[in-house]
């Protein structure tokens, strides 16, 4: 083929467009830390990238769902606790009040005050609220899941947290299952064995019973909700791996690997280099530099 | 023989090199010059007159050099390759120019772009789900919800109206071609007839040539345009079957309403060139892509607004829709008023929140917009990729053939010098011949007779 001035630099200045775009390109990726740039970097990557962003954000959310959820509960947890221990108290007084031997008008209605003042204080505890919401009362949009009279006002409702992919817990123990139905409700019972002290304190004897049957719904609603809190630290766990193993997904499909690429830029520049040197170079002798 | 004919002789031949050193240094002088086609002057021997037999026709006496002619070297048929590889080149090209424009729209993957934007819409539902009361956390909450909607259909209406400005300047880009391959047609058409002129008077025609191949590529380039070469040097130029050039004739080129070419009036089939790459771009290509914004658009509205009617709002009220507008450029959020959001699955006001947990879920909803908008993404993906593979390789077969067509017709400095000295010596040889002839002529003139003076 006859090589001119003219082919000769259309090659060099093709090999060096080529050589510069390739530098071009593998500067961008390194400057900008990833192989993905644009989607046509690599159409399958970016498609499975698209993904693992999307799923990052819903375990993302799955984890700020669980905390929420974490944070509910232990409010229903220390709630029940303090709860039941004021039925303990409540039961000593019942307790106090069935020995009639030691008892006197006088006696009985300060235990019946005390157990009123109790009352007072359970019904408190009934309508706990976590960020503005009573926790139980169901769905209600309410303040309270239990009015002054000790009467369930919420509904029957289910409070779901999302916390896994198809993981959907209940948070939420019911007013109902947890203080008893309304007339057999705990409230009624403090009430009944508060007149009770006052009027005839043997007949308590029956208000025990009701007693201990509220602290078993009550200690069996603690242990339920307990089961939960644990199947949603199962699903924090789970999130955090997740998340771990999404991220180093993503990191593995749109990251570069620094070393491989330093070097592949260290030899892009070489060509480069030697391409700007041998286009200097073309023709810069011709027949004219050695005739006279 | 006459006696001069000697002197006669070398004077051709100080005339033919003189006129090979004019043309070598025309070939110099253009050395540099684009669509230049490199010239060499042919001599021929001047053949004896076929004479009337004569007594002295024993000795064929020579007869000298002539100048037969410019010879523009290039080959017509490497020519018309490059015509067809740079007709291509101007397709392919504008095709990937024209994805890559659309690709920039879509910034992906990325923490910005609509995927993105859509999953965090998504998630702002699953907060509301925790906080769905009218409360400041609540509302806040809710808010949310409304911004981060707002948010993808704001990316949506952007994204969509610079589709619309890629295909109004793909337009523009089309017209202005049009009034290029037009241009380019009315000054083959003269060139067509100066070239007719001229060769019919003998003129050189060499640097019309030049021009007329020049214009010819472009052509190619702009439209695709296939040309034949007549005898004569006239060129008969067709677009897409219709002749666009005939003689000194051009038929004016149009574009219609539907972006399709026309050559006086009758439809030109797909002929190449950026023409047809801006063509396809604008009929096919760039539609299609908006399309599928829209059904992005129009899966949103349709499940988010389908679970809204099935929801209920804070005051327990059945839900309005979220959206409205079911195209990309059309698409908003409808309602203002965070309270109205349903995430409420069960009638009367309360604090369910069992239809923002679904509408949570709708990232991952089959037929839902985050799967729509991710096909729309690697599809796109993968165009842009495979066009721009083929961008690249047309673009080096182009080069190619333009580096063959170059080394037929290039000048080579080298070879032109060689020519210089042989002309120069051819020169100065041909000058001492008529030194010489002129010598002997002296001695026959004024030395004969003077024997023993």
């Amino acid at each position: 083929m006859r090589v001119t001035e003219g082919s000769a630099v259309y090659s060099s200045l093709a090999g060096l467009q080529s050589t510069a775009s390739r530098l071009a390109a593998l500067q961008s990726q390194l400057s900008s830390g990833r192989q993905i740039t644009k989607p046509s970097d690599s159409p399958t990557g970016t498609s499975q990238a698209l993904g693992l962003r999307a799923e990052l954000t819903r375990v993302d959310q799955y984890g700020n769902n669980a905390t929420d959820a974490i944070g509910w509960m232990t409010t229903t947890d220390s709630t029940l606790s303090s709860a039941v221990t004021q039925l303990q108290s409540v039961r000593s007084l019942v307790l106090q009040g069935l020995n009639t031997a030691m008892g006197t008008p006088t006696s009985n209605n300060a235990l019946a005050q005390q157990v009123d003042q109790l009352r007072a204080s359970m019904l408190s505890l009934s309508n706990a609220t976590y960020q503005g919401r009573p926790i139980f009362g169901g769905t209600t949009a309410g303040a309270v899941a239990f009015d002054s009279t000790g009467n369930y006002v919420g509904d029957t409702g289910t409070v779901t947290r999302t916390v896994g992919p198809s993981t959907t817990v209940d948070i939420n123990n019911s007013g109902t299952d947890v203080f008893g139905p309304d007339g057999g409700n705990v409230f009624s019972v403090l009430s009944d064995i508060s007149a009770k002290l006052r009027s005839d304190p043997s007949t308590l004897t029956s208000s025990l019973q009701d007693l201990d049957t509220a602290m078993t719904r009550m200690s069996s609603q603690q242990a339920l909700s307990g089961a939960v809190y644990q199947r949603v630290q199962v699903a924090q766990t789970v999130n955090a791996t997740n998340t771990l193993q999404l991220k180093s997904q993503l990191s593995n499909l749109q990251d570069i690997d620094l070393a491989s690429m330093a070097v592949q830029v260290s030899t892009a520049d070489a060509a480069y280099q030697a391409s700007l040197a041998t286009t200097a170079k073309i023709r810069q002798t011709s027949l004219l530099d050695y005739l006279r | 023989m006459s006696s001069f004919s000697g002197l006669t002789n070398a004077l051709a031949a100080l005339n033919a090199q003189r006129y090979g050193l004019d043309v070598t240094g025309q070939n110099i002088s253009n050395a540099s010059t684009p669509g230049y086609t490199r010239q060499r002057a042919e001599f021929g021997e001047v053949a004896p007159a076929a004479g009337v037999p004569s007594l002295y026709a024993t000795q064929r006496g020579a007869s000298g050099v002539t100048v037969t002619g410019t010879t523009r070297m290039n080959d017509p048929v490497l020519d018309s390759r490059v015509r067809a590889e740079h007709g291509k080149n101007g397709q392919t090209q504008t095709a990937a120019t024209a994805l890559s424009g659309v690709e920039t729209l879509i910034d992906e993957p990325s923490d910005n772009g609509l995927a993105a934007q859509l999953s965090d819409f998504w998630k702002s539902w699953s907060a509301m789900a925790n906080n769905p009361g009218g409360d400041a956390n609540g509302l806040s909450a809710r808010n949310v919800v409304l911004q981060k909607g707002a948010t993808v259909a704001a990316s949506l209406n952007a994204t969509s109206g610079a589709l619309d400005r890629l295909t109004q300047s793909a337009s523009d880009q089309l017209n202005q071609t049009v009034v290029d391959v037009n241009d380019a047609a009315n000054s083959l058409a003269k060139l067509n007839g100066a070239i007719a002129v001229a060769s019919a008077t003998g003129a050189p025609t060499n640097a019309l040539a030049d021009q007329r191949d020049a214009l010819l590529l472009q052509l190619a380039d702009n439209a695709g345009a296939t040309a034949s070469l007549a005898g004569d040097g006239q060129v008969t130029v067709t677009l897409g079957g219709q002749t666009l050039v005939n003689g000194t004739t051009a038929t004016a080129v149009a574009v219609t309403s539907a972006h399709q070419l026309t050559v006086g009036g009758a439809a030109a089939g797909p002929a190449g060139g950026a023409a047809q790459g801006l063509v396809d771009a604008i009929s096919t290509v760039l539609p299609g892509y908006s399309a599928q914004l829209d059904s992005v658009a129009a899966a949103l509205s349709s499940t988010v607004n389908g679970a809204m009617a099935a929801g209920y709002d804070l005051a327990g009220n059945a839900g309005t829709p979220f959206f409205s507008g079911t195209t990309a450029g059309t698409i908003s959020v409808a309602l203002s008023d965070p309270t109205k959001l349903a995430a409420s699955g069960v009638a009367g006001g309360n604090l369910d929140a069992s239809n923002a947990s679904a509408v949570a879920n709708f990232g991952t909803l089959a037929g839902g917009a985050d799967g729509v908008y991710q096909s729309f993404v690697s599809g796109l993906a993968s165009s842009v990729q495979s066009a721009s593979q083929q961008a690249t390789v047309q673009s080096s077969v182009t080069a190619s053939v333009d580096a063959q067509a170059q080394s037929v017709s290039g000048v080579s400095l080298d070879e032109e010098t060689t020519s210089l000295l042989t002309f120069q010596r051819s020169y100065q040889a041909a000058s001492r011949v008529l030194t010489t002839v002129d010598d002997t002529l002296d001695t026959l003139i004024n030395r004969t007779g003077r024997v023993g003076l």
